[in-house]
């Protein structure tokens, strides 16, 4: 008879055979384009100009991260809308997820209501508000003359600043959904038995959620702001559809503009070198990231 | 007795306090939650009226929030007109091979992980960190190979790119599932004489099926909302409904109200449906980038 443990012994081969489909595939569509690109980024390769090229050093990082005022601003614009987008998106999702572990019947079909936005594609999420905001014919100036709230038809993509804040808002109505899905899990696995023993210490609801809920939720809020961290560096979906990185710019995002660089200019290489930035940037950020939230932790230890 | 007496009034009146506390506590809560309902479906609810609205319902002033007789002829104008039947067709299609295939690949990597710990947690992390890069990065050395080639406005080579796109997210997911398998079934498949391959298709699979039904809808998903790649290696004819979109929106803030809402409307079916298929993989799915491209 033979034994299966002997079988496996003999074919040390068979773990490989199952995983290179992938393996095979990841080389050829992730692993070789991004060496290539790495490549690239040092040529000056400028498919408007041609299909030749030459090395250039690292010229198209230095004029990134130096001397481009276009992509230092996009850099800029993307933080400015990370920021208020994650503070949202965390505190609003903390508090339906709080709302949602409250309810007793019909918790299921709330959620799952409430967690649509995050299924659909920034393209049309982006594509519902931008007519939303319609100048003329969008929800939102239509229900604001109705009730009396504006007098002018607005448009709400006639300055930066106005222009950013529609951004935030469209950004933390299609993903504050994943927030409190991410909260509401780390809410229900908290023991409900902790929470009585803090009643029966005399804890009134504020200090239970001070000292119970909020340390215990804390790697949960963690790993959900890191997520929604990394994937918001990511932006351009939404921006294409709702603003093009319009008006003058303002909300230009690092991938937008690198897409504009690489695809209505065709500087690939530099669009290759801005891309590696991004990369770089992401991976400083995560590591950073992970390097407080471990300064804190050993502090609070 | 007299003490007990008026310890029991005592009680009952907090009691009392406590019931009506919790009445209002709940009352707050569902109207919270109605507030976050109103605010997250609304614009949705608004997309679907506006799409059946008539075309002088768009300026009539007071508003027309429902339109008083509904018409499908924007559907009907975008499937004509704007080729929206081709393009819904193309989404589907490139969404079915993308889900068929990613699946195909991964789980045999994700049988590997589960049962041989292959790679030593070393390919995971790997995985891990590929989900994390960013799609800007991989379009442009893509977009030049896939020209020298000559696969753009080419299904197949869609479908290749959106295949190892989710193979981090399938892998993840399929471990899961497969540890949770008892090997004993597995091992007993195999002394009767059943090649590995065999047990994994013709015994594993059929009982892991509803897990893999989650992966299969979560890449689905994932394909139809794709956008980047969908932009820059589609053409004319190969088109997504992420694409055709975009198509609308040259008209200013005041463009083709019909034929953007109903092709909006379409846009975001398949988001609703698998919202409800999957409520217990959501955070999971999310997590893992499952609907993200």
């Amino acid at each position: 008879m033979r034994l299966p443990g002997l079988a496996m012994k003999r074919k040390q081969w068979e773990p490989f055979a199952f995983a290179s489909p992938s393996l095979v595939l990841i080389g050829f569509v992730i692993l070789f384009p991004l060496a290539y690109s790495f490549y690239l980024s040092f040529q000056n390769f400028d498919l408007s100009v041609g299909s030749d090229y030459e090395f250039v050093g690292v010229k198209n990082y230095t004029e990134a991260i130096f001397r481009d005022p276009r992509f230092l601003g996009s850099v800029w614009n993307t933080a400015v809308i990370i920021a208020p987008s994650l503070v949202l998106e965390l505190l609003l999702g903390l508090g339906i997820a709080m709302l949602l572990s409250r309810v007793l019947r019909g918790r299921p079909i709330i959620t799952a209501l409430l967690a649509i936005p995050a299924m659909v594609s920034p393209v049309m999420a982006a594509m519902a508000w931008r007519m939303m905001y319609g100048v003329k014919y969008g929800a939102i100036n239509n229900l604001g003359r109705q009730l009396g709230i504006l007098d002018v038809y607005f448009d709400w993509f006639s300055s930066s600043l106005i222009s950013i804040v529609a951004v935030v808002l469209v950004e933390v109505w299609h993903n504050t959904p994943f927030m409190m899905l991410v909260l509401l899990a780390g809410l229900q696995s908290i023991p409900q038995e902790l929470y009585d023993a803090a009643r029966v210490d005399g804890a009134n609801p504020w200090q239970s959620f001070w000292s119970v809920t909020l340390p215990l939720l804390k790697f949960t809020m963690v790993v959900g702001v890191m997520i929604r961290l990394i994937d918001l560096t990511k932006l351009f979906g939404l921006i294409f559809v709702l603003t093009f990185g319009g008006p003058g710019g303002s909300t230009e995002t690092v991938a937008f503009t690198t897409y504009l660089m690489g695809f209505k200019d065709f500087r690939m290489s530099y669009a290759a070198a801005l891309s590696y930035v991004i990369v770089g940037g992401v991976l400083i950020l995560t590591l950073a990231f992970f390097w407080m939230q471990r300064v804190r932790e050993s502090r609070a230890a | 007795m007299a003490i007990a007496i008026e310890r029991s009034a005592v009680v009952t009146q907090r009691l009392k306090r406590h019931r009506l506390w919790r009445r209002v506590g709940h009352g707050l809560t569902y109207l919270g939650l109605g507030v976050a309902l109103v605010f997250f479906l609304g614009p949705f609810f608004w997309i679907v009226t506006t799409s059946l609205k008539g075309n002088e319902d768009f300026f009539a002033f007071p508003p027309v929030w429902i339109p008083v007789e509904p018409s499908l002829k924007h559907y009907a104008a975008l499937f004509t007109r704007s080729s929206g039947a081709r393009y819904f067709t193309n989404s589907m299609v490139l969404s079915t091979l993308s889900m068929i295939s990613a699946l195909v690949v991964s789980l045999p990597t994700a049988y590997s992980i589960a049962r041989w710990r292959f790679g030593g947690g070393f390919l995971s992390i790997f995985l891990l960190v590929l989900r994390m890069l960013p799609a800007i990065a991989l379009i442009i050395p893509i977009y030049i190979v896939y020209k020298l080639l000559g696969v753009t406005n080419n299904y197949l080579g869609l479908v290749v790119v959106y295949t190892v796109l989710y193979i981090p997210f399938a892998v993840w997911l399929l471990v899961g599932f497969l540890r949770d398998f008892p090997v004993e079934i597995e091992e007993a498949a195999m002394i009767d004489g059943c090649s590995r391959l065999r047990a994994l298709v013709q015994v594993i699979v059929p009982i892991i099926a509803p897990g893999m039904a989650v992966v299969a809808l979560f890449a689905f998903i994932a394909t139809w909302n794709e956008f980047l790649f969908a932009i820059v290696l589609t053409g004319i004819e190969t088109k997504t409904m992420m694409v055709l979109v975009t198509s609308f929106t040259s008209g200013g803030t005041d463009m083709f109200y019909g034929e953007a809402s109903a092709s909006v409307v379409l846009g975001v079916l398949p988001a609703f449906a698998v919202a409800f298929m999957l409520q217990r993989y959501l955070v999971k799915g999310l997590a893992l980038g499952g609907t993200k491209g």
